[in-house]
């Protein structure tokens, strides 16, 4: 029992973190990014590249990758996006523009990783023995996940909530209109924060390729799983994020352990539309727009 | 300190403003009379650069130039709007909203002091600082954003429907509490749908019709133009009688 709920958590908490750049990028920047999920894979194949060809650890890969990541993604921002931003007439169709827009993006990230890496699927050795936590035997690789991804987490949080920059990101997420009249320039803003959540999502990459297997093609896993977790945490909202992905993590590792590992991906998405049902804004979120 | 000049705003094909000057001066109020649809809102929001204007509008604020400004920047430069419905950030608390009404550069220094200040003029605010916003009563939203605008330390500060859905009582409060603003040396372009409670405080008024400005004139004067008792003081000629 001990061992599945375990597993769950770092499951969770790998969700969690994958859907944390989403949730910023779809509730301030207003942007659907269906190419989520490629950024992952990009920054998982960045991080094998550095690990088996120049020995650099996905620590240390974390802190080249995740600015990298910040710079690329403010550049699609600005030169893919904006224009889409500019004649949108509102911010609901600027959702639909933009989900027509990265779903094309994702194509050309995923082609271009099948290209260079061809369709196999990698992964390398990284920390991969075992350690003993709470009297059950886990992998020092996904643990060293969790507690980065417990650290992203909190200072993710605490920046948004306690000082005036991520307060200022959140009343975009409420209110762009208003936003503007003190002096929110959220043109930037919405920029900055769609960069910060591909950082995020990069991140989330270096963590996953240290235990998982993975190929050009995976990104779509990823970009469903987080746009669940969005949905269903409420998005925008960075609590929700990380109750909705402990859930799914949860019940999928319970599920596994107990039912049958095929079900998994039955659970998820039974409990997806459960959450739906009761609470069709998420579990966090506001039933009004 | 606030001139405006040839401002002109269209919507499609109806012309909302045209040619409209106005200037407001430091400590003043000034109030805008007109009926729905004159175009009041529109005029604010244009001048706070929140909609597109024809090409042509002058506006300068204290001497400088911020016609060609995005609304972002004209806050910046020391003009707050008070917009229709408020505007306020209903899922943050009072405390994160004056927080971001502090965000322009220009009202970081003293901000402690002008929070004081502001939690003096609306002593409700202080109580209700762990509150989400938009969980409170209409009166105290209203306070929430006039007080979230004062935080960013306006010289001109524009009103729309201040006293719209409250009651008579708190109307009266917040008048004093504008009549207070004042006295700081901030300017006030006021627009109301109750005339009579806007003149009364006003120094000014300028009547807007259909986009155009047709009359001006000090409060006294406006509230004694036969033309304005008609149509804005309840003056009203004999009414027609209805069978």
């Amino acid at each position: 029992m001990t061992n599945a709920i375990l597993t769950g958590l770092m499951l969770g908490g790998m969700y969690a973190l994958i859907a944390m750049g989403l949730t910023l990028q779809y509730g301030v920047a207003r942007i659907m990014n269906l190419s989520y999920g490629e950024f992952l894979i990009a920054a998982a194949f960045a991080s094998h590249w550095l690990f088996t060809g120049w020995a650099v650890s996905p620590f240390v890969g974390l802190v080249l990758v995740v600015p990298l990541a910040f710079v690329l993604n403010f550049a699609i921002y600005k030169l893919l996006l904006t224009p889409l931003v500019r004649r949108a007439p509102n911010r609901d169709a600027l959702e639909v523009d933009s989900i027509l827009a990265t779903f094309g993006l994702t194509f050309v990230i995923q082609g271009s990783m099948l290209a260079l890496f061809g369709g196999a699927y990698y992964s390398y050795s990284f920390l991969a023995f075992p350690v003993q936590f709470l009297g059950e035997t886990v992998a020092a690789n996904r643990l060293a996940a969790l507690g980065i991804t417990i650290l992203l987490g909190l200072a993710l949080y605490l920046a948004l909530t306690r000082t005036r920059a991520g307060t200022a990101v959140r009343a975009v997420a409420v209110d762009p209109f208003a936003a503007q009249l003190v002096a929110i320039n959220v043109p930037q803003a919405s920029a900055l924060t769609f960069a910060l959540g591909g950082a995020l999502v990069a991140a989330a990459g270096v963590l996953v390729s240290t235990f998982l297997t993975f190929s050009a093609s995976s990104g779509v896993v990823f970009t469903m799983k987080a746009l669940i977790v969005v949905v269903m945490g409420g998005v925008g909202n960075m609590l929700g994020c990380l109750v909705a992905g402990l859930a799914l993590g949860l019940s999928e590792a319970l599920v596994a352990s107990y039912v049958d590992p095929g079900l998994t991906l039955a659970v998820n998405f039974a409990l997806f539309l459960a959450v739906l049902l009761v609470k069709p804004a998420g579990l966090f979120g506001r039933a009004t727009r | 300190m606030l001139e405006v000049a040839n401002l002109s705003l269209t919507y499609g094909l109806h012309r909302a403003l045209d040619g409209v000057a106005l200037n407001v001066g430091r400590g003043e109020i000034v109030t805008i009379l007109g009926a729905n649809g004159a175009g009041k809102t529109s005029l604010l929001k244009a001048i706070a650069g929140v909609v597109r204007t024809l090409p042509g509008k002058q506006v300068r604020l204290g001497g400088r130039d911020i016609s060609a400004l995005a609304a972002h920047d004209i806050v910046e430069n020391g003009l707050a709007l008070v917009p229709e419905g408020r505007g306020i950030f209903g899922d943050l608390t009072v405390k994160e909203n004056l927080l971001l009404g502090a965000n322009p550069k220009r009202a970081r220094d003293g901000e402690a002091a002008r929070r004081e200040q502001v939690l003096e003029l609306f002593p409700r605010l202080r109580e209700r600082a762990a509150q989400i916003a938009r969980t409170m009563s209409g009166g105290e939203q209203q306070m929430l954003a006039i007080g979230r605008a004062l935080m960013s330390n306006p010289d001109i500060l524009l009103l729309d429907e201040p006293s719209l859905g409250l009651s008579p009582a708190m109307v009266q409060e917040l008048f004093a509490t504008l009549r207070r603003v004042r006295e700081a040396g901030v300017g006030l372009l006021l627009v109301e749908q109750n005339a009579q409670e806007s003149l009364r405080i006003a120094d000014r008024g300028y009547v807007l019709e259909n986009g155009i400005i047709v009359g001006h004139g000090t409060a006294d004067q406006l509230k004694s133009d036969p033309a304005v008792q008609r149509a804005y003081l309840g003056g009203a000629p004999a009414a027609t009688p209805s069978s």
